[in-house]
């Protein structure tokens, strides 16, 4: 179908439009008279949008910011208790000062020459067999290293209360034996008293025999006991327990237990030492 | 775009003056300015099979100056002419090639940015605008008119 060109009736209206469209061009740009309405329509389309976003974006985005908030504070929280372990065992470090750096130089400079820059590492415990150390003779954890996955054979693990052990084998987790593990032996000492000290098997508590013919000192129940640094793993001085109970093997020999003064399970995060 | 009513114009008018507003500044850096509002209204106008009212284009005009912060009576003075053009040509029109189709709406483009300026931006006027856009308008029609071609379904029929 064609169209219908204008007639003049159309051609007079659309001359009239055109003159009106002139006649509210000059109005609008000298006089300003049509200012009130379009700021009308702009705060109208303003607050409408304001309206629309408060309804519709808002609540799906107070929602996301909440769900957001609530993980970023979990992941805080486990930062701030990543933290906080660290600075318990770091403090256990710091107040036994004397004991882990009796020769601050020659520890400095050993840390220097082989480019150590943590006294410790902080490690996560991966898996104990809780189950096993209340029963049975091995007492093992396997820890994880957060930094880094070097292996710390022989480096002894510690935590905010004392030392649990030391790493035996190492690859992506470290075996760690602890102090309880029949398997395991370290020299202790009290005053001029030494002995080596033998996992129980037991929970925190380990086994002392000696010859009363050689060390002639009598031990007595309560007295503490500290690490001897003879072994070569643990360092000197460090406090392990108290005798809790003390026998007559034989005419020779007595045996004492250690009640231990710290235990593996009450952390989840380790630290381990640098071996030195 | 066809026998499109009024409402679903001034809302299309409406959406493409947002469209425009956000488009307008990377493409001004380029010497370009694209009237998509105008343009839309045009090709509504050609497309439709019957003569629209002037009245009908008078007040899409207005409307599209409240909503674009215009001077009252520029786009609908604008409208109003461009309607009464096709209106006047529209039998003319199906006798023109695609590319003389495409030159007519790039000038009346460019007629309605040069005639914009003059009241809104009379400092900033430029002839290198113009001439650029013209350009730039005139292949862009072009290759929207290319595209039927190529996609046969968005072609349109004509009485």
């Amino acid at each position: 179908m064609s169209r219908v060109a204008p007639t003049s009736g159309s051609k007079l209206l659309y001359f009239f439009c055109v003159v009106v469209s002139g006649i509210f061009l000059y109005i609008d740009l000298n006089y300003k008279s049509f200012e009130g309405v379009k700021n009308f329509y702009q705060s109208f389309i303003i607050s409408s949008s304001y309206i629309f976003k408060s309804v519709t974006v808002e609540p799906i985005k107070f929602l996301y910011q909440i769900s957001k908030d609530k993980s970023d504070l979990i992941n805080e929280n486990k930062k701030l208790k990543l933290e906080l372990d660290n600075s318990y065992i770091l403090n256990f470090i710091i107040s036994r000062d004397s004991k882990f750096f009796a020769d601050d130089d020659s520890i400095k400079r050993f840390l220097d020459i082989n480019n150590i820059n943590e006294v410790f590492h902080l490690a996560k415990l991966e898996y104990f067999d809780s189950e096993l150390y209340m029963c049975c003779n091995k007492h093992r954890a396997f820890i994880k290293n957060y930094k880094n996955d070097n292996n710390f054979i022989g480096s002894p693990v510690i935590n905010s209360m004392g030392i649990i052990g030391h790493v035996i084998y190492g690859d992506s987790l470290s075996e760690v034996l602890l102090l309880t593990d029949t398997d395991h032996m370290m020299p202790i000492m009290s005053g001029n008293h030494f002995c080596n000290a033998k996992g129980s098997g037991k929970p925190g508590k380990i086994i002392c025999l000696y010859n009363n013919k050689i060390w002639q000192e009598e031990v007595s129940i309560g007295q503490e006991f500290f690490s001897s640094g003879m072994g070569g793993i643990y360092p000197k001085g460090i406090l392990i327990g108290k005798v809790a109970d003390i026998r007559q093997v034989d005419e020779n020999f007595i045996e004492f237990d250690i009640n231990l003064v710290t235990s593996p399970i009450i952390s989840n995060v380790v630290g381990v030492l640098e071996s030195i | 775009m066809r026998n499109i009513r009024a409402v679903k114009l001034l809302i299309i008018i409406f959406i493409l003056n947002i469209l425009e507003s956000f488009i307008a500044p990377y493409l001004i850096n380029f010497y370009i300015n694209l009237p998509i509002t105008f343009l839309v209204f045009s090709l509504a106008i050609y497309n439709s099979n019957r003569n629209s009212n002037p009245l009908f284009a008078f007040l899409c005009g207005l409307y599209l100056d409240l909503i674009s912060s215009s001077p009252f009576g520029l786009n609908a003075g604008l409208f109003t002419m461009m309607s009464y053009v096709i209106n006047s040509y529209a039998n003319t029109f199906k006798i023109f090639s695609y590319i003389q189709i495409c030159v007519f709406f790039a000038i009346s483009s460019i007629f309605y940015i040069g005639f914009k300026n003059l009241f809104i931006s009379l400092e900033n006027f430029s002839y290198l605008l113009l001439f650029v856009s013209l350009l730039f308008n005139t292949l862009l029609f072009l290759l929207l008119a290319m595209l039927r071609y190529y996609f046969p379904s968005m072609s349109i029929k004509y009485d």
